[in-house]
């Protein structure tokens, strides 16, 4: 078993390096001028200071060598220097803004949990009634709903109309006159995130409960006389949940996709709207890194939601010897 | 004495996508206390939905008529709490395909001592009961328990669910196919435990499609096809000669008795006729057989009954 | 209240699931919409665009009223307009974009799929970590890359392309594995076929079905990805407007309580996108339900 968990983190950094290697082809076949890219479009930087950037990167090089002269500039931590933020190292602005990210996205993630739970379990238990058709249409519509659009409704009137909460706009995520965590800048970005994603878990929890229960053995669990409710939590449920580990990879990308967009709707101080405005002034060490980042998240949450699923299915855990 | 099960005039049917299907048709069936009633046919003959009817696990799409009565309580009108409550106190199910019907994710201690607590024994009593049901069955409560239903052989797996019917104090236990994976020596081993079941009490409905195994359970037979219970035999009067054609057929089939297969195929069960089901198959077959459906004519006293019109008075004064 | 769960599907389901030569009620629907939707896209190119002539600032930001159905912006366009303008160019550019993503895909896998062996191991490999990405982040990289040299809408196409081609190409690369194994390719094959033909004469017209239906699936993932970018600022040029920059223009009215010009296109957009998804799903599980996992919208 650790055996097999050590296996998997030496994998991460071949992973990795596949990583930049496709980032870095992607950016070599581009008309992009990476000089441009570093340097930026001053005009009052100079000949020599271009030609000292250019060495130092390697950009005089073939492209093969450019590849590990660049690799190895990463590997130390230095992505390059982000232009939008001026001049400040890549890696430190990442870094700063990796918390409010990472905390929306946990958020919203915890509370699409819940709400699939619940719903989810409601709408088998009451199957065929005007709930559970409510729950399925409901999903299955906003499935379809560009976060975009829903963030701005509900901006429109939580915020605008109702005025019951600020439209966004944090630096920090504190309230701009007391110094402590202002949860009020929380609910509709995380509301927003949520609402869009709940529909996939919710239908998931509900399909998956209603396969099980046909199930021999929460047929036998009843035929001892187990009341419902104990057959639904002792049996079906535990069961139904477990293929959800490895759903955790595939939609951990999407929800940090929802994000960028969210982010940028409600100004909130995130890599998601960072990624938006580096996009926006073309600045593409920033917009590397963080695509490298993305792309480490995505891989090390595949590769937990494998291990974690290995771990809590005694099938794979305690194999016939 | 008044019987434990009573069923009568029980009939089963799905509503499916592909028609209506007939799973039970007019079952009439008894059961006093400490007997053993061996219901026996082919698969798809309709046994395992007596079983079903009786603890009520019937799917949404059936339609149930007839009764069911256990101990003169009426089952098939119960409310689900007071219906709850019969299983876990008097009613005892061994399962089908005990590889299935454990969770897989749970431990088995964990799934036996829950079906004890159900039964209404506390956590210690759960303990010993199933240490000396599992004793029954030739397992150890401590190598067992620790362990997952996919760690077990089929054959232990069957075991370790027969090993419930020791627990608690069912009144009725019914077992579907208590011995499938099972070599000979734990057949018989399966039969004794049964036989000892029975001596404490209980009444034991034995649902197999294993002619040798029903004979070596020495019990009433109730032979099954097509949704029909076509005839209800002592074990010993049955296996010498069956009154039933079917039955006849089936026994005639066996490699000891020549081998020779029923001529024709099953019937479709959602296409049943109106007259006897068996009549298309008949080796004896007559031009009444394709007119009627016979009801159960008495063969030979009591216990002996055939759902056959050569037993009826008309035909037997020929 | 009803606390069971039973194991088998009430005849309610079974009547709903059973019998699929009678179109669901949603699905009909939609396909009227859709349709409805696309003439409207194609009459665009006969009205007239709106353009400097149509600013009105008189009328900025008026409400929905009689005159103006769908309000006006905040130059006094009439929004209708725009947002027929914008549905034709979303339509033109998501379709485009997921033929580029089809035929990539298809490409791809029907390489992979015929070359075989390393190819097709190293090929799998690609495609699990390129799908896996972050779509959008992956498609605002892209965009940036490439925006300078070919525009706009170049680089959308491209960005949708590059980020959706996997679906296919693992459609495509799944029914070959299917067809080797069936007679006449074997036949072909002992016959001493050069694979690469075999590819293009014997694989391509028994694929074409799927890579249409890939497409219908495909275009509303289009249509959002393109929607997205063009929101972000990272899309279309303003005279080409999108229904995504449309919304992005409305959110800035939004504060000032302008609802309708954010409502409006961005519920355009979700029509479309639910439309075309609900009648590719019906025809998906029509026609290969075995692609049920791979084509989740």
């Amino acid at each position: 078993m650790i055996k097999l968990i050590l296996c998997r983190i030496f994998t991460l950094p071949l992973i990795l390096f596949g990583v930049a290697a496709f980032t870095f082809t992607l950016v070599a076949l581009s008309p992009f001028d990476p000089i441009r890219a570093y340097v930026g479009a001053e005009t009052g930087v100079s000949k020599a200071t271009k030609a000292e950037i250019a060495r130092e990167w390697g950009l005089d090089q073939p492209p093969l060598q450019q590849f590990f002269t660049w690799l190895g500039h990463i590997v130390k931590g230095d992505l390059g220097n982000s232009r939008l933020v001026a001049g400040r190292p890549v890696l430190e602005v990442i870094g700063s803004r990796l918390g409010p990210s990472v905390a929306l996205v946990g958020c919203a993630f915890i509370a699409v949990l819940i709400g699939g739970l619940i719903l989810g379990t409601f709408a088998v238990m009451f199957r065929d009634s005007w709930f559970d058709w409510c729950v399925r249409s409901i999903g299955y519509v906003m499935t379809a709903a560009p976060s975009f659009w829903v963030a701005l409704l509900l901006l429109q009137v939580f915020a605008v109309q109702l005025r019951w909460l600020p439209a966004g706009g944090t630096n920090d995520l504190r309230a701009p006159t007391s110094g402590t965590l202002d949860l009020r800048y929380w609910i509709l970005p995380v509301l927003t995130l949520a609402v869009t994603q709940q529909s996939w878990f919710t239908l998931f929890v509900r399909n998956s409960l209603l396969e099980i229960s046909r199930e021999d053995y929460v047929q036998f669990s009843r035929a001892h006389g187990m009341d419902e409710l104990a057959v639904l939590f002792r049996h079906a449920l535990p069961n139904a949940l477990l293929p959800f580990a490895t759903l955790i990879g595939s939609h951990l990308g999407e929800l940090m996709a929802g994000s960028i967009l969210v982010e940028t709707i409600f100004d909130w101080p995130g890599l998601g709207n960072l990624a938006q405005r580096a996009g926006l002034s073309a600045d593409l060490p920033l917009l590397l890194g963080i695509t490298l980042l993305g792309s480490f998240f995505v891989i090390a949450g595949n590769l937990l939601a494998d291990l974690l699923y290995r771990v809590l299915d005694p099938r794979i855990r305690e194999p016939l010897e | 004495m008044a019987p434990l099960l009573q069923v009568s005039g029980l009939s089963v049917r799905f509503r499916t996508p592909y028609g209506i299907v007939r799973a039970l048709s007019d079952v009439q069936l008894t059961i006093h206390s400490g007997e053993l009633l061996v219901v026996v046919g082919e698969s798809g003959s309709g046994k395992t939905v007596l079983a079903d009817t009786i603890f009520r696990l019937l799917p949404l799409n059936s339609e149930v008529r007839g009764s069911v009565r256990l101990d003169g309580k009426e089952l098939l009108t119960l409310s689900p709490d007071a219906m709850r409550s019969v299983r876990s106190r008097s009613l005892a199910l061994i399962p089908q395909s005990p590889g299935t019907a454990l969770n897989p994710v749970r431990r088995i201690g964990t799934l036996l001592l829950e079906v004890a607590r159900a039964r209404g024994l506390s956590a210690k009593e759960g303990e010993e009961g199933l240490a000396r049901g599992l004793d029954e069955v030739g397992l150890g409560w401590d190598s067992i328990s620790r362990m997952y239903a996919h760690q077990l052989s089929g054959g232990m797996q069957q075991r370790v669910v027969n090993a419930l019917a020791f627990v608690g104090t069912p009144d009725l236990v019914i077992a579907d196919e208590p011995t499938s994976g099972l070599e000979d020596d734990l057949v018989d081993a399966t039969v004794a435990q049964l036989k000892r079941i029975r001596g404490r009490g209980a009444a034991i409905l034995v649902i197999t499609h294993d002619l040798r195994f029903a004979q070596k359970l020495d019990g009433q037979i109730g032979l099954m096809y097509a949704s029909y219970l076509v005839e209800s035999a002592p074990s010993g009067i049955f296996f010498a000669l069956p009154a039933h054609p079917y039955g006849r057929g089936l026994l005639q089939a066996l490699p000891e008795h020549g081998g020779i297969p029923i001529p024709g195929s099953p019937v479709e069960l959602t296409a049943l006729p109106s007259c006897c089901v068996f009549a298309e198959r008949c080796s004896v077959r007559k031009p009444r057989c394709f007119r009627e459906s016979p009801p159960m004519y008495p063969v030979d006293g009591d216990n002996h009954r055939a759902r056959c019109v050569l037993y009826a008075e008309s035909e037997r004064n020929q | 209240m009803k606390f069971i769960i039973n194991e088998y599907p009430s005849v309610a389901e079974q009547t709903r699931r059973g019998i699929l030569h009678r179109v669901p009620l949603r699905v009909a629907v939609a396909a009227v919409g859709i349709l409805i939707l696309g003439f409207l896209a194609l009459g665009a190119y006969f009205i007239r665009p709106v353009d400097a002539r149509s600013v009105d600032l008189q009328r900025v930001l008026n409400a929905p009223s009689f005159g103006h159905p769908f309000g006006t912006d905040e130059v006094g366009r009439d929004l209708g307009i725009r947002l027929l303008h914008g549905l034709r160019v979303s339509f033109a550019i998501s379709i485009l974009a997921a033929i580029v993503a089809i035929l990539i895909g298809g490409l791809a896998g029907l390489v992979a799929g015929t070359l075989g062996h390393w190819v097709d191991s190293l090929f799998m490999r690609i495609v699990d970590f390129v799908s896996s990405q972050n779509h959008l982040l992956l498609g605002i990289l892209l965009v940036v890359l490439f925006r300078p040299i070919m525009g706009g809408a170049a680089a959308i196409v491209l960005s949708v392309g590059m980020t959706h081609w996997t679906t296919m190409a693992r459609i495509v690369r799944g029914e070959l594995l299917s067809l080797r194994e069936r007679p006449f390719i074997s036949a072909a094959i002992n016959g001493g076929a050069n694979r690469l033909r075999l590819g293009w004469r014997h694989y391509l017209p028994h694929l074409l079905p799927s890579m249409g239906l890939g497409l219908v699936l495909l275009v509303p993932h289009a249509i959002f990805h393109e929607s997205a970018l063009s929101f972000l600022g990272l899309g279309l040029p303003p005279h080409q407007a999108s229904l995504g920059n449309i919304l992005a223009d409305g959110r800035r009215s939004l504060l000032a309580g302008a609802w309708w010009t954010s409502f409006f296109p961005g519920g355009l957009i979700f029509i479309v996108v639910l439309g075309i998804g609900t009648v590719g799903e019906y025809l998906r599980d029509l026609l290969s339900p075995r692609w049920r996992s791979e084509l989740e919208l």
